[in-house]
């Protein structure tokens, strides 16, 4: 299956790019998603705290969050949108 | 010298009756600021004893009250910020307004700890504040001339190793226009609730000040604690240590867009199509028209957006912004995405003195009531102020500063415009404040900040919710929990209470919380602001916002939203969403009851007793 996956603000300075394509794996969770694009220990630093994200991180799928799904076990479907960012505030 | 000017505070108000042509220099009671602090609480309690809550806004029996507070010149991060209150012309309720920059810590540095304007100067004047010799002085050089004119003019003259710092009007000020800012140091603003026609109302065109009075800390020892935790998070926060830096407060425009709260045609709904969006975006002004980062005075975040756009003869234009505030308003809201008008329009908002959210709001009003048919084009001057119209906004922002033609009707706010056509539902706004760029759709904890804020529609004083529902990887406070949003509301304003009450920035809110600020509150004064003491404080400062709404003649009725949030829901990871008229009775109501207030929103008896407040007539 064919998902897109987008990145936002720094992430995109660390993972080399604003969107691309990924062909993935029938079944394949969001979690697992996550794992194979945190391929060096920098990008891995900044998604993952231990095996749970790191808490300003917001991974989104079709503009719905994970954690409104089932968090890191959500899985994705061919067509789907992932969208990666640091959590920013502001005014 | 007394005890209070010791540490953290100099002790005095300085008081100007421009009726009368007087200044006086009084002494600021300890009492006050023992339970106010200082800031925005400080400025409240002061303005609350000396009007009239049923005063015309317009007229000499306004106040106008800007305090800073103890953290001001001291090396606090952020501690920079003066605020400001009024009653409001725009609303008839509170004003309360903040802002960063360097004015808020100069005008500290001449002495004063509060500055007072009464009265109406019979002619144009500034004001001109130097330790021990504060004078009136006639403004016809500067009347007429925009913000950045102005504080050209007025810095010219100073003597070498003591500048000026200057908070003035521009024309939208001196033509009385409900949503006109003050400006201070060029690009920073007293944006919401109409400053500006407040100043203008008085024949006040500036408060210029220079000074380099010091500001005494009393217990090094645990000021140092607090300020070295301080440094500390903001150094670990990914907000305060990257992200602001790098992309401002625009960088929230894609964020807010996959949240679905995006405004969009006067908040109609909150669909855009994502490549438009991304025209708009903090990724796209860092990579086209940002030339630096900047900073407000002793701030290492960075928020600040200096950019630059293409002008005439090839000549780039210069300027600051856009925020995220303005690109939501003037840009989405309006269905516009193009970003160089947004950018220009926003320069000119910042020269001729206009709040941006109010102004993108009422524009975007106007376009709904254009598409309705309910403005004619005859009467928008030959201009087509359709939604996406982005080649009339600069010349929409001339036409309201001035009020001239069009402009007219838009310089008295979406609300009164709207009103106008017959159709005041067409607003959106709260208290007549226009709504900022969060749809409360996409979350009922900031649909009941914009309900309860006490100056109307305000993501600042009514508490930035936007954070709540994803800042800590978890669903820490679901976006739509009815039970919980009135308790976290509550504590976000509180939050927000005692930063503007120890003149900092909401971005710190990012990396800590209360317990930093106390150390350095206390040890900087050598009083009690405990963490406790300050959540005290903030009660009371919110219950004396609310008694004097009330007592100026907004109730429980006022807490209310737009009928376009109950009756037209958006679509909010893919379930449809809107705000029903019981769940904002249920969190109205369980939002009184937190704050200790009756069923009409009314602060309880007791809990004025316990604050040392009286329940009615302030």
């Amino acid at each position: 299956m064919t998902i897109k996956v987008r990145f936002f603000a720094y992430f995109r300075e660390i993972f080399g790019a604003a969107e691309e394509c990924r062909v993935l794996p029938e079944g394949t969770t969001v979690g697992r998603l996550l794992e194979a694009l945190c391929d060096t220990p920098r990008r891995r630093a900044e998604i993952f705290a231990g095996g749970s994200l790191q808490p300003a991180v917001v991974v989104m799928k079709n503009k719905i969050s994970i954690h409104s799904l089932q968090g890191l076990d959500t899985p994705i479907a061919d067509g789907d949108t992932v969208a990666v960012f640091p959590f920013l505030g502001g005014g | 010298m007394s005890e209070i000017s010791q540490y953290g505070y100099h002790g005095k108000i300085l008081e100007v009756d421009l009726t009368r042509g007087r200044i006086e220099e009084k002494p600021l009671d300890p009492s006050l600021v023992a339970g106010y602090l200082g800031g925005r609480g400080l400025a409240t309690r002061i303005f609350c004893d000396l009007v009239d809550p049923a005063c015309d806004p317009l007229g000499p029996e306004n106040v106008l009250v800007i305090a800073t507070s103890p953290l001001i010149g001291t090396n606090a991060p952020t501690s920079c910020r003066a605020h400001m209150v009024f009653k409001s012309p725009l609303t008839g309720v509170l004003g309360t307004s903040n802002s960063g920059g360097t004015w808020g810590h100069a005008f500290k540095a001449t002495g004063y700890d509060v500055l007072v304007v009464r009265g109406r100067a019979a002619e144009p004047v500034f004001l001109d504040i130097k330790p021990g010799c504060p004078a009136i002085v006639p403004a016809g050089r500067v009347w007429g001339k925009d913000a950045h004119e102005t504080t050209e003019i007025l810095t010219a003259d100073a003597e070498p190793g003591r500048p000026f710092k200057v908070l003035c009007i521009g024309p939208a000020g001196e033509n009385l226009v409900r949503i006109a800012a003050v400006v201070n140091d060029r690009n920073r603003v007293f944006g919401r609730s109409g400053p500006g026609a407040v100043f203008g109302s008085k024949n006040l065109k500036a408060v210029r000040v220079s000074g380099k009075e010091k500001t005494e800390i009393g217990d090094r020892d645990l000021y140092r604690s607090g300020l070295d935790q301080a440094l500390y998070l903001m150094k670990q926060a990914p907000v305060t240590k990257r992200l602001l830096r790098e992309l401002g407060t625009a960088g929230l425009v894609e964020m807010i867009n996959l949240i679905g709260m995006l405004p969009h045609r006067n908040f109609q709904d909150s669909l855009h199509r994502d490549e438009d969006v991304s025209a708009v975006s903090g990724e796209t002004l860092s990579r086209t028209l940002l030339t630096k980062a900047g900073s407000c005075y002793l701030c290492p975040i960075g928020c600040q957006r200096h950019t630059a756009i293409p002008g005439a003869g090839g000549i780039s234009e210069e300027g600051e912004g856009p925020e995220y505030e303005t690109i939501a308003l003037m840009g989405p809201s309006c269905a516009i995405y193009d970003l160089e008008a947004v950018t220009r329009a926003n320069y000119r908002a910042n020269e001729l003195g206009l709040d941006t959210i109010s102004f993108g709001g009422t524009v975007a009003c106007a376009m709904e009531l254009v598409e309705k048919g309910l403005i004619r084009p005859e009467e928008t001057d030959g201009l087509d102020v359709s939604f996406g119209g982005a080649g009339v906004l600069e010349e929409l922002v001339r036409r309201t500063a001035y009020r001239r033609g069009f402009g007219d009707r838009l310089a008295e706010g979406s609300y009164r415009l709207a009103a106008s056509c017959g159709h005041s539902e067409y607003s959106m706004s709260v208290k007549k404040l226009e709504i900022p760029g969060y749809d409360p759709r996409a979350s009922y904890t900031q649909a009941l900040g914009y309900m309860t804020s006490p100056s109307g529609a305000c993501h600042l004083r009514g508490g930035y919710a936007v954070s709540l529902a994803f800042f800590g990887g978890t669903k820490e406070i679901p976006r739509y929990s009815l039970l919980q949003s009135p308790i976290a509301i509550r504590n976000m304003q509180n939050l927000g209470i005692i930063h503007d009450s120890l003149g900092v920035c909401r971005f710190t809110g990012y990396a800590f919380g209360a317990d930093p600020w106390a150390r350095m509150a206390s040890g900087a004064t050598g009083r009690d602001f405990s963490v406790t003491r300050l959540d005290e404080i903030a009660n009371r400062i919110a219950a004396l916002e609310r008694l004097f709404n009330l007592e100026a003649g907004a109730g429980s009725e006022d807490d209310d939203l737009p009928l376009r949030f109950s009756e037209t829901p958006i679509v909010v990871e893919g379930r449809e969403h809107r705000v029903s008229g019981e769940d904002k009775d249920r969190m109205r109501r369980d939002y009184y009851r937190v704050r200790n207030w009756d069923a009409e929103g009314r602060p309880t008896r007791a809990l004025c007793d316990a604050l040392n407040l009286r329940r009615s007539g302030l």
